[in-house]
């Protein structure tokens, strides 16, 4: 496989278990060894191999490759240069890469990642694999971190045991991927999908994969991410009609404030707060695509308070009293009483009445 | 080619790029909810004949775009126009607040004795939430064009690119010269009706 070689598909084509079909083909697999190599005055030098299309090795991988659309699941977006231009050293080393694949252009890859990989991140071993589907090109990145084990082997009557450090895909459910897809390489791409299984959350993705290695932020920014859940919310409790499953998205809007600078989704707060699957459903079904239940973005409390058009007032007497917050003060008469306490009057209809153990 | 790239943005241009423009009308109208000074907001598909001329583009004798569906990134175009030159920066920094962008440019003359062309422009990515349900992800465009900029320059903008962007002859240099001439003069314009914005808010204040 020279330098100039370029794509040619159909090679390994994957089946498709379910309709029998060819799904995937790979055309192309490259590894390299990544050490940290961050704020280091000299830089190791980078080893590489081209993977086989078939074997072991390529079944592990063809299954990872396989399965990286459903894994990766934060969007993400290249960042343009500081001056505003449209351009992205990561990506154009990636597109480069994805137009010849080539060891030594794949070694361009694993060189930004060497670059801001520290000694907390350690070693790892980095995959490259092409590949083409219905939709395009394909290029999914993975990297495993560096394990240790222990190998015997069988001398005769005795066994030999060695400690070793540079295990790789011990547990291949612990790994970074990111996934690019374009239908030509002149279009190129502009976004992608991460994932980072080796964070406890993995609604995160470590800084110096997304932010620094590929060069990205999060494709939804902050405000837009949380006022679509704050419009959603909204939603959901004007469209709700089961007095209980209003009650608990109140209290939920309440309790998601406290989310302030995580990352997450809103399928993730439904599951964080442990809400019913009544009011998961409410709030789902209130956003415009089904997708965006699942988007990731960083909270923004600030957002939040500001599109959520909710109200809740609770009295030292017990009482509590909630309503949409642009309407609170015309349906909800707010007075100071002769006591010096605060009066509030409302009248209109009853539509519900019951009693709870809890507010 | 040119029959069936027709036909494929045909397709795209009814079934995906209106529906999205009008979707996207609103969500952009909804972000800038509140903002003084705004004349008007508008998102456009790129219209098939425009798309075509654009596509079918040579630059020494080469088509520009080898795969215009995916390279052409104003299929959607949104213009937000403003009435003072100081409304510019707090609307682009709103846009920004809410969308993802991966161009920032302020277009304007290379040289500072020249007259032509003002305004900000965006590359951003396409939310979600202005794809209608009917239309797959993978079949809409991933980014769409933001212009932002005041009524003089949007108007100037307008009449050049209707009589001097694809004129029938080379211009002469006078007609040249009568351009660069309604350039200044709208930036003339821009920049007083600024001054007076300012001086009469400070007055009142």
């Amino acid at each position: 496989m020279g330098e100039g070689s370029s794509i040619s598909f159909a090679k390994r084509p994957i089946r498709d278990s379910k309709s029998g079909r060819h799904s995937v083909a790979i055309s192309r697999i490259h590894s390299y060894l990544i050490h940290p190599s961050k704020n280091e005055a000299t830089s190791p030098l980078i080893g590489g191999i081209s993977i086989p299309l078939n074997g072991k090795l390529f079944d592990l991988l063809a299954k990872i490759d396989k399965t990286a659309l459903r894994e990766c699941d934060i969007d993400i977006m290249f960042r343009p240069k500081p001056n505003g231009k449209q351009q992205n050293d990561s990506r154009d080393v990636l597109l480069a890469y994805l137009k010849t694949p080539s060891l030594p252009r794949g070694r361009a890859i694993a060189q930004l990642l060497q670059r801001v990989t520290t000694k907390r991140s350690g070693l790892g071993l980095l995959f490259l694999i092409v590949s083409q589907d219905q939709h395009g090109l394909r290029l999914l990145i993975s990297r495993f971190p560096a394990e240790t084990g222990v190998t015997a082997e069988e001398r005769g009557q005795a066994i030999e045991v060695q400690f070793v450090e540079k295990v790789f895909m011990k547990n291949t459910h612990t790994y970074k991927s990111a996934l690019f897809r374009c239908t030509s390489i002149q279009a190129g791409f502009w976004d992608g999908l991460v994932v980072d299984k080796q964070m406890i959350d993995t609604r995160g993705a470590a800084d110096y994969w997304t932010r620094e290695f590929l060069e990205s932020d999060l494709k939804n920014t902050s405000a837009a991410g949380t006022k679509r859940v704050a419009v959603a919310l909204q939603k959901a409790l004007k469209d709700e009609t089961d007095p209980a499953i209003q009650q608990e998205l109140i209290n939920a809007s309440q309790l998601i404030i406290n989310r302030h600078g995580q990352i997450t989704s809103a399928k993730k707060i439904v599951q964080d707060l442990s809400l019913t699957s009544g009011a998961a459903m409410a709030i789902e079904s209130a956003f415009v695509r089904p997708e965006l239940y699942d988007s990731t973005f960083k909270f923004d409390r600030d957002e939040f308070k500001a599109c959520l058009v909710f109200r809740s007032v609770q009295l030292d007497n017990g009482v509590m009293l909630t309503a949409e917050n642009s309407s609170f003060n015309r349906v909800i008469n707010v007075a100071q009483a002769d006591t010096g306490k605060t009066r509030f009057t409302t009248e209109g209809n009853i539509v519900s009445e019951k009693l709870q153990k809890t507010r | 080619m040119t029959k069936s790239l027709k036909e494929s943005y045909d397709q795209r241009y009814d079934k995906v790029l209106l529906p999205i423009a009008a979707n996207l009308e609103n969500l952009l109208a909804d972000h800038l909810k509140g903002r003084p000074h705004i004349d008007r907001i508008a998102v456009r598909a790129k219209s098939p004949k425009s798309f075509l001329t654009k596509a079918l583009k040579r630059e020494n004798g080469k088509l520009e775009y080898k795969d215009p569906l995916g390279e052409i990134q104003d299929q959607l175009g949104a213009r937000v126009i403003v009435f003072y030159t100081s409304d510019v920066k707090p609307i682009s920094r709103r846009v920004m607040k809410y969308f993802r962008h991966i161009e920032m440019l302020n277009k304007q003359p290379k040289s500072e004795a020249e007259f032509g062309y003002f305004g900000k422009h965006f590359i951003l990515a396409l939310p979600e939430d202005a794809i209608p349900k009917k239309v797959k992800l993978l079949d809409a465009p991933k980014v769409f064009e933001l212009q932002v900029r005041t009524l003089y320059q949007h108007a100037w903008s307008e009449a050049e690119h209707d009589i001097g962007y694809k004129p029938a002859r080379k211009l002469t240099k006078i007609e040249k010269r009568n351009f660069a001439f309604t350039a200044a003069q709208s930036w003339g314009a821009d920049r007083i009706f600024q001054e007076l914005h300012k001086g009469l808010k400070r007055r009142s204040g």
